[in-house]
């Protein structure tokens, strides 16, 4: 080979294509060596503001780039395996916000815990980087080191408060489930790959052979849909969408989603609930849009029984928790199987960038929104054991703190999909382009589950707001998680932001709107 | 005289797949759980180097290095995590886990 060859190669690299990811890194390496090398512990907390600044500044380059400097969508780097368009810039920011607020919400919950600081936004940011990775892969290769880069920061994560049992027991469960995944998706990449190396042996049929390799997404294509009735293809399709199932908690792999959001810090709970199903949502709508398209006949009534089984399932097991945080994850759950339908309806619509894929960002975000106003509110209750936060401490909360109780209630209706917020829009498009694709029995599930939740989430405002219990003179004395917050310094402002943009979102779009 | 041919090798990988996930199912004690899951990763390199050669390129045999890399810093991470465990709860046994309830 001459030099020409190496020279078209290291020229495909496009290394300033990936510098959000780059620059993420470094500034994560930078958090953890001034947390190592600061002595005091004033100091040590520091670098939760550094890290802090460094994703804002960040996510404001980002959003600066994109929107203004670079508007040349649908680039390709690293030989095809990278791809940079306009989806997957949507979801850069999106986990560069996420991880923001992230660091702030666990910038407070690390100091009255009295928790290590400089190796939770080391974690997180490393873990962004993951996942702004992998919304921009085109290879399975990378695609597998993406997702195993996030796993991995999330397991310790999960674990991070190490002298509680319940988080450690958490982090292991979410280990185990989490690397059994990573091994059935891999399996699968390997049927993929083992028919796709030597189709002749398998009885499969090519017309062309493309110049890509038997990992990257453009072959697969090809091959599946040439081969569409095949059955190791079939079975290898499967195998990696169920994996991605077990990300996103969709039923029947939801069995970890309560016990590790019941056992993970609060700040990590959030960051479990929106960046990682976000991104898991992604990866599916990807995949079904591009390698997975010929098999549509046969993926769609696989994923219409999973969403109606995780709509059903969620929405069944919230109604009957007593702990906030499982009902939280179950919740999720169900939403989880609202956004398969967006998915499913994606597949029915012609092209890559269809109405379906706006509007499922669109939820994501409406979803952040509420989640993260929620979990921020829950941080700062100081319930005596973080994990076991009930409806009773919530008690009277509109007396106690007003502007908690505001934010949270906000949060709470975006969530539940109740008008003026968000989550109504959200759920309002998702009807809309269900009934466009004609999934009717999706619909009438969607509606029966939304109709469910509003119980278990009515019954936490309604806990919130009025004072549902009377109060007897010889009642001892119960603790009250709202007595002493303390200050809440930068959390305020931006929990109040993340409020009035589900109150803005719900009423307008503007300019958003035109996508739909 | 017999020969090994790739179908031979492909059996052994589906086996090391299955018995690493019975293993994974059936198994009480977490660091057994850790030493199953790490069963079916090898299994399935197998798989993978068979149909690279099978298939004579060499994509598959480079993945094998991926997944074995993130093999080692799954269990390192893993085993961490449990010895953590240990030292609070004094068991590797996942039926002495049970915390997590509502």
């Amino acid at each position: 080979m001459s030099m020409e060859t190496y020279l078209n190669f290291s020229q495909d690299n496009l290394w300033g294509e990936l510098w959000p990811e780059l620059s993420l890194c470094l500034g994560a390496l930078l958090v953890l060596g001034f947390d190592l090398f600061s002595k005091s512990s004033n100091a040590k907390k520091r670098a939760g503001s550094l890290a802090i600044f460094f994703q804002f500044i960040l996510l404001a380059a980002h959003l600066f780039d994109y929107l203004l400097l670079r508007h040349t969508f649908d680039r390709e780097s690293f030989s095809g395996m990278l791809k940079h368009g306009i989806h997957q810039d949507v979801m850069r920011s999106f986990f560069l916000l996420s991880s923001l607020l992230v660091s702030l919400l666990g910038h407070r919950y690390l100091e009255t815990r009295k928790l290590r600081v400089g190796e939770f936004h080391h974690l997180t940011m490393i873990a962004t980087a993951g996942l702004m990775l992998l919304c921009q892969t085109q290879h399975f290769l990378v695609f597998f080191v993406a997702l195993e880069t996030v796993a991995l920061c999330f397991y310790p994560l999960v674990a991070f408060d190490r002298e509680s049992p319940k988080s450690l027991e958490a982090g292991i469960k979410y280990l185990i489930f989490g690397a059994l995944s990573s091994a059935l998706l891999l399996f699968g990449i390997v049927l993929l790959y083992g028919v796709g190396s030597n189709p002749e042996a398998w009885g499969t049929t090519l017309s062309t052979v493309p110049s890509s390799d038997a990992f990257s997404f453009s072959f697969l294509y090809q091959l599946l849909s040439e081969n569409p009735n095949h059955l190791l293809l079939r079975a290898g399709v499967v195998l990696i969408i169920s994996g991605i199932a077990f990300k996103v908690g969709a039923a029947p792999f939801q069995i970890w989603v309560p016990d590790v959001y019941h056992g993970a810090p609060m700040p990590i709970t959030a960051f479990l609930a929106v960046s990682s199903k976000s991104a898991g949502f992604f990866v599916l709508i990807n995949l079904v849009n591009g390698p997975f398209a010929g098999m549509s006949e046969f993926l769609l009534p696989l994923l219409g029984f999973v969403a109606t089984f995780t709509i059903f399932f969620g929405n069944l097991a919230a109604c009957s928790q007593r702990n906030l945080k499982r009902m939280l994850g179950l919740s999720g759950v169900a939403h989880a199987g609202y956004l398969l339908v967006a998915v499913m309806a994606s597949m029915l619509l012609p092209g890559e960038s269809d109405r379906a894929v706006w509007i499922l960002f669109f939820y994501l975000f409406t979803y952040l929104l509420a989640s993260f106003a929620v979990f921020g509110v829950m941080g700062l209750a100081r319930v005596t054991d973080d994990s076991e936060h009930e409806f009773s401490d919530y008690e009277n909360l509109a007396q106690k703190k007003p502007w908690a109780a505001f934010v949270l209630v906000v949060g709470i209706g975006s969530l539940a999909g109740i008008p003026p917020f968000a989550g109504f829009i959200g759920k309002l498009l998702l009807f809309s382009v269900a009934f466009e694709t004609k999934l009717f029995l999706s619909i009438v599930a969607m509606v029966i589950g939304v109709v469910i939740s509003i119980y278990y989430y009515f019954g936490w405002i309604r806990e919130i707001c009025f004072h549902p219990r009377p109060v007897f003179e010889d009642d001892e004395a119960k603790h009250d998680p709202w007595k002493d917050v303390g200050s809440v310094g930068m959390l305020k402002p931006a929990l109040f932001s993340l409020v009035l943009a589900s109150i803005v979102l719900g009423l307008w779009q503007g300019p958003i709107g035109d996508a739909f | 005289m017999l020969s090994v041919t790739p179908q031979h090798f492909l059996i052994l990988s589906f086996l090391l797949v299955g018995i690493g996930f019975l293993g994974l199912l059936i198994r009480r004690n977490v660091l057994l759980m850790l030493m199953s899951l790490e069963l079916m990763l090898n299994g399935i390199n197998v798989a993978l180097l068979t149909f690279s050669r099978v298939g004579s390129n060499l994509d598959g045999g480079i993945f094998v290095f991926f997944i074995m890399t993130v093999a080692a810093a799954e269990v390192a991470v893993g085993l961490a995590l449990l010895v953590a465990l240990y030292k609070k709860r004094n068991s590797v046994l996942s039926d002495d886990m049970g915390l997590l309830k509502n």
